[in-house]
């Protein structure tokens, strides 16, 4: 019998931004346990900030004092190299900028626990309370989401998968307004999310048994020496590809976005709709080309149907559609599909750094763009809450020029129109694959962004070229930190539309080491 | 030998088991059935050298997940049986064509796999002197990460029942003092009945008569009345029988 | 052996998804998904010891933690919308709609 433990290494340096986010959002718990409750927000909002910056700070930090790491860190489960690092960066900015929105307490319910439409429900909105749990659960949440983007291994990616749905099945049945609605989407977003988990857990358990390890490294070895499994590994894949492939929102498995974006609170469906799609993708990412690279024989076929399907569906779908949150939900099922276009693009290891860059470029700007288009949607108002109908939003432009500029601009980036960042998104990825021989696929992109540039392109008309309702909606005088996402959101799709070189050339660097293993 | 018996027994208990939570309409006995599953896979686990996962399987699983499950059924819906009604057309058969098709492509998978001899943990737990120091040593070393981020899920879901669950009075409660001079103000201060004054029956089939003679609504027992209906057995009180049918035609909406 | 107890896993695993798809009251709806899981763990404790490494038990163990988690906030999110609504079946979750 040998009983020596050997004491595990933590690079505690490399894991600083994880850490620091999840300590604060233990603090904040704290908060919400011994400060008395007209003091909440004034400690959680400040805490929620300086986690979200430092942590931004602290890569920078790493990046620029200590340089990127070459092996994963705490024995191996977290992989912190240039890749992460990008999207650690993507992912905190998106989360400070939606979390200027989330500080307007407007959008979430005063007291979740109060029966909708009851009088103690009114009682909690005319106290003013406010549920300031929220704080510490987005950052829960972000948590998560910078953590399934680093993991190693396949039980770190499962345990941070669901760090990362838990706090934001909560905070989607959280909406002020239209509570049923809310609630429902918190239903469905959950009883689907478990069901994915689910199936990624089953592949998951399909490929330990091939390799006997979930390191991602070690499954990658195994593909070279283990014989006589391939249906346990090929079903695993796929499976693995199932639960992946819902978080993003791909085809066939992206029914639940719409619904849920449509119900969830507006400024958690902009963290959710840029957030986690970053941090999804570079699951994802790490995945198929780290474990499963040399299997991209087996898995590329079934990928081109996905992203084809994902494309075509978004754009066609995003056309049907009358509500705008709905309309912005299949815009961003289409974008997925672009996305996967890039995922698809490999081939050597200069092939993988260009569309590796191409896809972290085009995560970044549309993100910004995304939760710029959301903070829009939550000023223009309606007696009931926001005006979701598009028919609302007719002859925007003459009653609310400015604003109405901003949004229909945000619209034109998500086509993909030169002189905005979504061009160049758009660009850096086709472009990585079509040199990857992916040419059908680029067509279809093409052709698909041209669908969708027709629908933004009518939205647009509608708000500048109709006459507006006489009883239509009211544009809510909107509060410092939306105003501010507005400004920062618009300003980055100008400036990554006109100089995107410098984070161009930084996407090249962090990609140019790949996926560390 | 003896674990090929074990296997068996428990394969069929528990896929039978398994299809009972499927389809019994009752969400009680989908519950009961769950808890055989859970129960059977505990005793699989003990049998492929897993003591201490049974232990855990037993305490979680069948200890705090099932209890929770059935407490909530108490508190929302013992009452609500399934509906069988189809709401997408041919969904049922369409899923258990999935279903079957999947089962059958993973378990003709797993019969296609060349597997060799298993390999045996006692090599793997030797080292360690056992099963439970064996695991130990492994979380709290090469999987201490994902166990301390483990935590953030547990605060996550204590956080959040709260958040859905906790009830802030906003006022403080009125006492009866309150109460009771609240009513003198009101101008009109009859004394109120005191409990059982108009009730005919104490049993609890029988729905409860308001001050007026009326027929209290609340007071009837849906599963109760369900039944009543099946057997077509009613109180004597033409009411009374109409609440009851009111109530079931109600639920049945 | 081991082929055994995978092809139980695989069954239990249909038998909860198909489970999943049919079934309407959400909290059966979830105890289905819960089925799902207990399979996945069963697979994972079965290549353990195929394999003769203990990961796949840590696996098991950590799908425990979680799911006990997620069993928390899921029933809260289902009471709240139970109290709201008074019914806890999915098909009445009809507001959304594609």
């Amino acid at each position: 019998m040998n009983n020596t433990f050997q004491a595990p290494t933590i690079e505690y340096g490399q894991l600083a931004p994880l850490l620091l986010v999840f300590g604060a959002a233990v603090v904040g718990v704290l908060i919400e346990a011994f400060a008395p409750r007209y003091l909440r927000k004034s400690f959680q909002v400040p805490l929620t900030f300086v986690s979200l910056l430092g942590a931004f700070a602290l890569i920078l930090v790493q990046v620029f004092v200590s340089g990127v790491p070459t092996a994963p860190a705490a024995m191996g489960a977290v992989a912190v190299d240039g890749p992460s690092l990008f999207i650690w960066g993507v992912i905190l900015i998106l989360a400070a900028v939606s979390v200027l929105l989330i500080t307007d307490d407007d959008h979430f319910v005063p007291q979740a626990a109060a029966v909708p439409g009851s009088a103690e429900e009114d009682d909690a909105l005319a106290e003013g309370a406010a549920h300031t749990e929220v704080y510490p659960l987005v950052l829960f949440a972000v948590g998560g989401m910078l953590l399934f983007a680093a993991s190693n291994d396949l039980l770190m990616m499962f345990v941070a998968l669901e760090v990362m749905s838990l706090p934001l099945y909560l905070l989607c049945g959280l909406a002020r307004r239209r509570r049923l609605l809310s609630q429902e989407a918190s239903v469905k977003y959950f009883l689907l999310g478990a069901f994915s988990s689910g199936f990624f857990l089953y592949g998951m358990a399909l490929i330990y048994g091939f390799a006997g390890t979930v390191d991602l490294a070690g499954i990658s070895r195994a593909l070279g020496t283990v014989s006589g499994q391939d249906p346990l590994l090929l079903i695993g894949t796929a499976l693995l590809g199932v639960g992946l492939l819902f978080k993003i929102g791909a085809a066939p498995f992206q029914a639940w976005k719409p619904d849920v974006y449509q119900g969830a609170p507006t400024p958690i469906t902009a963290l959710m709709a840029s957030g986690t799609l970053v941090a999804a993708f570079g699951a994802l990412l790490r995945v198929f080309w780290v474990a499963l690279g040399n299997l991209d024989w087996d898995w590329r076929p079934v990928m081109w149907g996905v992203a084809i399907l994902t494309m075509v569906l978004g754009a066609i779908l995003a056309i049907t559609q009358t509500d705008i949150k709905r309309m912005l939900a299949y815009s961003s099922i289409a974008h997925a599909g672009f996305l996967l276009v890039g995922v698809i693009a490999t081939g050597d290891a200069r092939q993988n750094a260009d569309a590796l860059s191409g896809i972290l470029f085009y995560l970044l700007v549309y993100g910004i763009t995304t939760v710029g288009a959301f903070a829009v949607v939550t000023v223009v108002r309606d007696a009931g809450g926001e005006a979701g109908h598009l028919s609302r939003w007719a002859g925007l432009g003459k009653r609310a020029p400015a604003l109405a500029g901003v949004f229909a601009f945000f619209l034109l980036a998500f086509a993909g129109i030169p002189l905005t960042s979504g061009f160049f998104g758009k660009y850096a990825v086709f472009a990585a694959a079509a040199t990857g021989g992916a040419l059908p696929l680029v067509i279809v992109g093409v052709v698909s962004s041209a669908v969708a540039a027709f629908f933004y392109v009518r939205v647009i008309v509608l708000m500048f070229f109709s006459e507006p309702a006489a009883d239509g909606p009211t544009i809510a005088v909107p509060s410092m930190g939306t105003a501010a996402v507005v400004t920062v959101a618009a300003a980055a799709t100008v400036v990554l539309g006109v100089f995107p070189e410098p984070v161009l050339r930084l996407a090249d660097q962090a990609a140019s080491t790949l996926f560390i293993r | 030998m003896g674990e090929t018996i074990t296997f068996w027994v428990l394969a069929v208990v528990s896929v039978s088991a398994a299809l009972g939570l499927v389809f019994s309409r009752k969400a009680v006995y989908c519950a009961l059935m769950l808890g055989v599953v859970m129960f059977s896979l505990a005793v699989l686990y003990a049998v492929q050298d897993a003591p201490f996962l049974a232990a855990v399987q037993i305490i979680v699983y069948t200890g705090a997940v099932m209890m929770l499950f059935l407490f909530v059924l108490m508190l929302v819906g013992v009452d609500s049986s399934d509906s069988l009604v189809e709401t997408i057309r041919g969904q049922r058969f369409w899923a258990l064509v999935a279903g079957l098709a999947f089962a059958a492509l993973v378990g003709l998978a797993i019969g296609n796999t060349i597997v060799g001899p298993a390999a045996g943990l006692a090599g793997a737990t030797q080292a360690a002197g056992g099963n439970v120091p064996a695991l130990a040593q492994l979380i709290f070393s090469r999987y201490v990460f994902a166990f301390e981020v483990a935590s953030a899920l547990l605060i996550t879901a204590a956080l959040g029942a709260m958040v859905l669950a906790h009830r802030e009075r906003v006022r403080p409660k009125p006492t009866q003092k309150e109460l009771a001079r609240a009513r003198f103000f009101s101008g009109y201060a009859p004394s109120l009945p005191g409990p059982g004054t108009y009730a005919r029956n104490n049993a609890i089939d029988m729905p409860a008569l308001l001050p007026d003679g009326s027929v209290s609504r609340l007071s009837v027992n849906r599963v109760i009345a369900r039944h009543d209906v099946d057997d077509d057995h009613f109180p004597e009180d033409a009411k009374l029988a109409d609440a009851i049918r009111q109530a079931v035609e109600e639920e049945g909406k | 052996m081991t082929t055994h107890y995978l092809v139980l896993s695989a069954l239990l695993f249909s038998i909860g998804a198909v489970g999943v798809l049919v079934r309407r009251n959400a909290i059966v709806v979830f105890m289905c998904v819960e089925l799902m899981l207990n399979a996945c763990n069963l697979a994972f404790v079965t290549f353990a010891r195929q394999h003769g490494n203990l990961d796949g038990q840590i696996i098991a163990f950590f799908v425990m933690v979680v799911a006990a988690a997620e069993v928390v906030v899921g029933l809260a999110i289902i009471v709240t919308i139970f109290r709201t609504r008074r019914s806890a079946s999915v098909d009445d979750a009809n507001l959304l709609k594609y």
